[in-house]
C-alpha cells in the first residue's frame, strides 16, 4: 500500500518536472517581440543585449526605466512603453529569467585575480574608493534580484553601460550606487571589465 | 613626506585619555572612536599579488581566503551567513571599517572584564562566538594562524611601503608572535623602520575601527529608521534584513534574524552600528545619510531580532543586566511591545 502510493506521488513529481521543464522551453506569446533584437532564448544578437539569467525583478525595472525615462534608447524606450501592463511584463521577464545557464561559480578569494578586471572584479581598488563587483553581482557575476547578471553579457554593451552611468545617461540604479562607482573607473578599465565578464560562460 | 603627517597624529591621540579601556562588561568590548585623519589613505597595505611564496606567504594568502570567504567555515566554526569582510571592508584593509592593519596594532589589549590580557588571535576568536554566532576555532589552529599571519602582513606590507621600502619583504613571524599581535613588548619593528615609526601610542593607529560620529539631535528612532531602512537599504539587504543570496552564496549580508550576528556582538551596539553605517554606507557611496538618519536606522536595524546572545543564563533581564548594562543596544528592552532577546534565534551554530 505504502509502495503505491510512494510510486503514484513519484510519478505526479515527475510529471510536475515535466512540466516544469515544457514551461521553460515555451516562450510566452507576449515575448515575440523581444526576439528580433535579444533572441529567442534572450541570448542577445547584434541588435541588443543578452537577457537570459537577468532576474525578473532587475528586467521589469529596466522597462520601467526607459519608460520613465531614466533610461534611453531609440528602439527599445517605443518598445517598453508597449509593456507598461505587468500582465504583458511579467511573463516576458519570468521566461527570459529562466533561460541560459550558470556559469562555474568562483566566489570571493578562490581565484588569484589573473587580470586587472578580476582584481576589480574581486577585490576593487580601496586607493580609488572602488568595492569589489562581487559585492553585489556575486559569484562569477551571476547577480540576482535588483542587481544584473554579468557573466556572458556582451562586451560593448556592459563597456557602453558603465559610460552611460559615468555621463549620468543611465539612471535608476538602487541608491545611485553604479552611478558613484561608475564615475571612479577609467576608460581602460571600462573597457577591460567588459571583455572580462563577456568571457564568464 | 607622508610618515610626517601619520606620526604626529598618533602622538596626539597617545595622550589623549585612553578610552577603549572604559569598562564595559561584553566580550566585544567597545572601542572608542576617532576623528578621522585628514587623509584617510594615507595608509595602504600591498596588493596581494605581492604575498610571497612559501610557507609564511601561504598563511597570509589562507587569512585572506577565510576573510572573504568565511562562509567556508559554516557549521564548524560559523553559525549565520556573514563573512568577515561584511563589516571590515575591502577585505579588512579600509580605513574606519574596523581594518585589520590597525587592529594588530592593538593587541595585546588589557580587558577588565576578566582582568586579564587578550591576544590578537583571542580577539579574533571573539568575532567568531558572537559576530559570527558560532564557535571559535581554537588558538593555534590553522585558521586563527592564517588570520593573524594575513592582519600582520596588511600592517607590516603597508608600512614598509609608506617608508619607501617597497622591495623589502614582509619579516617572517612564527605563529605564537603572530597571535600575539603588534601591541606586545616582543613586537618589535624590521631594523629600518625601527627609528622612524613611533611606537607609543601605536594601539590608536588613525583608521583603526570606526570614525566619531555626532549624536544625532534627536534621540534614536527605530520608526524613523525604518523608513531610512526601506529608501537606502533594503535594496540590498532585503526587507526582513535577511540579506541577499545569488546562486546560493550569500553575498549581501543579513543584518538580523537568525542569519546575522548575535546579541552579543559589537555590531548589535546602536553608537557602533551607526558610525559604522554613517562612514560606509551605501557600499561604495559613504558618508551620505544624516546625522540623524544614521542613529535612526541603526535603532532600527538593532532593534529586531537575532540569535541570543551566547551568555544568555536562562533569565532575559539578569543577563541584560550582567552584560548589556552599559551599553547603547536594545537587548532586554521592550520594542513594539516585546523584549528583545526574548524571542531570540538560537545562538551558536545549529545542526
Amino acid at each position: 500500500m505504502r509502495s503505491v502510493r510512494m510510486a503514484a506521488a513519484l510519478m505526479v513529481l515527475d510529471a510536475g518536472l515535466a512540466g516544469m521543464v515544457w514551461a521553460q522551453e515555451q516562450a510566452p506569446r507576449e515575448a515575440q517581440p523581444c526576439f528580433a533584437c535579444h533572441g529567442e532564448r534572450g541570448q542577445g544578437t547584434t541588435q541588443g543585449p543578452m537577457l537570459a539569467g537577468l532576474s525578473t525583478q532587475y528586467i521589469e525595472a529596466q522597462i520601467d526605466h526607459f519608460i520613465s525615462g531614466q533610461r534611453s534608447n531609440p528602439l527599445m524606450t517605443p518598445m517598453a512603453q508597449a509593456y507598461t501592463d505587468l500582465q504583458l511584463r511579467r511573463p516576458v521577464a519570468t521566461y527570459f529569467a529562466s533561460q541560459g545557464k550558470l556559469p562555474e561559480l568562483h566566489v570571493r578569494g578562490q581565484l588569484q585575480a589573473g587580470s586587472a578586471a578580476e582584481r576589480l572584479y574581486y577585490q576593487g581598488d580601496i586607493t580609488r574608493g572602488i568595492p569589489a563587483c562581487y559585492s553585489c553581482h556575486g559569484p562569477s557575476a551571476v547577480g540576482g534580484g535588483p542587481f544584473p547578471r554579468l557573466a556572458g553579457q556582451q562586451a560593448d554593451y556592459v563597456s557602453a553601460q558603465l559610460l552611460a552611468w559615468q555621463k549620468g545617461e543611465r539612471k535608476g540604479d538602487p541608491g545611485n550606487m553604479m552611478a558613484a562607482i561608475a564615475k571612479r573607473l577609467s576608460a581602460e578599465d571600462i573597457q577591460a571589465l567588459g571583455r572580462y565578464l563577456a568571457a564568464i560562460q | 613626506m607622508r610618515s610626517n603627517r601619520i606620526w604626529p597624529m598618533i602622538l596626539l591621540w597617545c595622550a589623549l585619555p585612553n578610552l577603549a579601556q572604559a569598562v564595559y562588561p561584553d566580550m566585544q568590548e567597545e572601542i572608542a572612536t576617532q576623528p578621522k585623519a585628514a587623509d584617510e589613505h594615507y595608509f595602504t597595505p600591498r596588493d596581494l599579488s605581492r604575498i610571497p611564496s612559501g610557507a609564511f606567504g601561504d598563511k597570509v594568502r589562507k587569512g585572506y581566503e577565510l576573510f572573504v570567504n568565511t562562509q567556508q567555515l559554516k557549521g564548524r566554526y560559523v553559525g549565520n551567513t556573514l563573512n568577515c569582510t561584511n563589516c571590515h571592508l575591502d577585505a579588512g584593509t579600509k580605513a574606519y571599517a574596523a581594518p585589520m592593519w590597525a587592529a594588530y596594532l592593538a593587541y595585546p589589549a588589557f580587558r577588565k572584564k576578566d582582568n586579564r590580557v587578550n591576544n590578537f588571535a583571542e580577539r579574533i576568536q571573539g568575532c567568531f562566538n558572537y559576530s559570527m554566532n558560532g564557535k571559535a576555532p581554537a588558538l593555534d589552529s590553522p585558521e586563527l594562524v592564517a588570520m593573524s599571519a594575513y592582519s600582520y602582513w596588511l600592517l607590516m606590507g603597508g608600512l614598509l611601503d609608506m617608508f619607501g621600502m617597497q622591495d623589502k619583504p614582509v619579516p617572517e613571524l612564527d605563529d605564537k608572535h603572530l597571535q600575539l599581535g603588534g601591541n606586545d613588548e616582543s613586537f618589535v619593528l624590521p631594523g629600518p623602520l625601527a627609528g622612524r615609526v613611533k611606537m607609543a601610542g601605536r594601539e590608536h593607529m588613525p583608521g583603526r575601527a570606526f570614525a566619531t560620529l555626532a549624536r544625532p539631535p534627536e534621540d534614536a528612532s527605530p520608526s524613523r529608521g525604518q523608513q531610512v531602512y526601506s529608501q537606502y537599504c533594503a535594496v540590498c539587504h532585503g526587507d526582513q534584513g535577511q540579506g541577499r543570496e545569488m546562486a546560493d552564496v550569500p553575498v549581501l549580508p543579513a543584518l538580523w534574524g537568525a542569519q546575522s550576528y548575535n546579541w552579543g556582538a559589537g555590531m548589535h551596539r546602536v553608537n557602533t552600528a551607526a558610525t559604522f553605517i554613517f562612514e560606509n554606507m551605501p557600499l561604495g557611496k559613504g558618508v551620505q545619510l544624516s546625522v540623524q538618519e544614521a542613529w535612526d536606522v541603526a535603532a532600527f536595524i538593532n532593534s529586531r531580532e537575532r540569535p541570543q546572545d551566547p551568555r544568555f543564563n536562562g533569565d532575559l533581564s539578569s543577563t541584560a543586566k550582567a552584560f548589556h548594562g552599559a551599553d547603547q543596544g536594545y537587548y532586554g528592552k521592550t520594542v513594539d511591545g516585546k523584549a528583545l532577546g526574548s524571542q531570540a534565534f538560537p545562538s551558536g551554530i545549529q545542526p
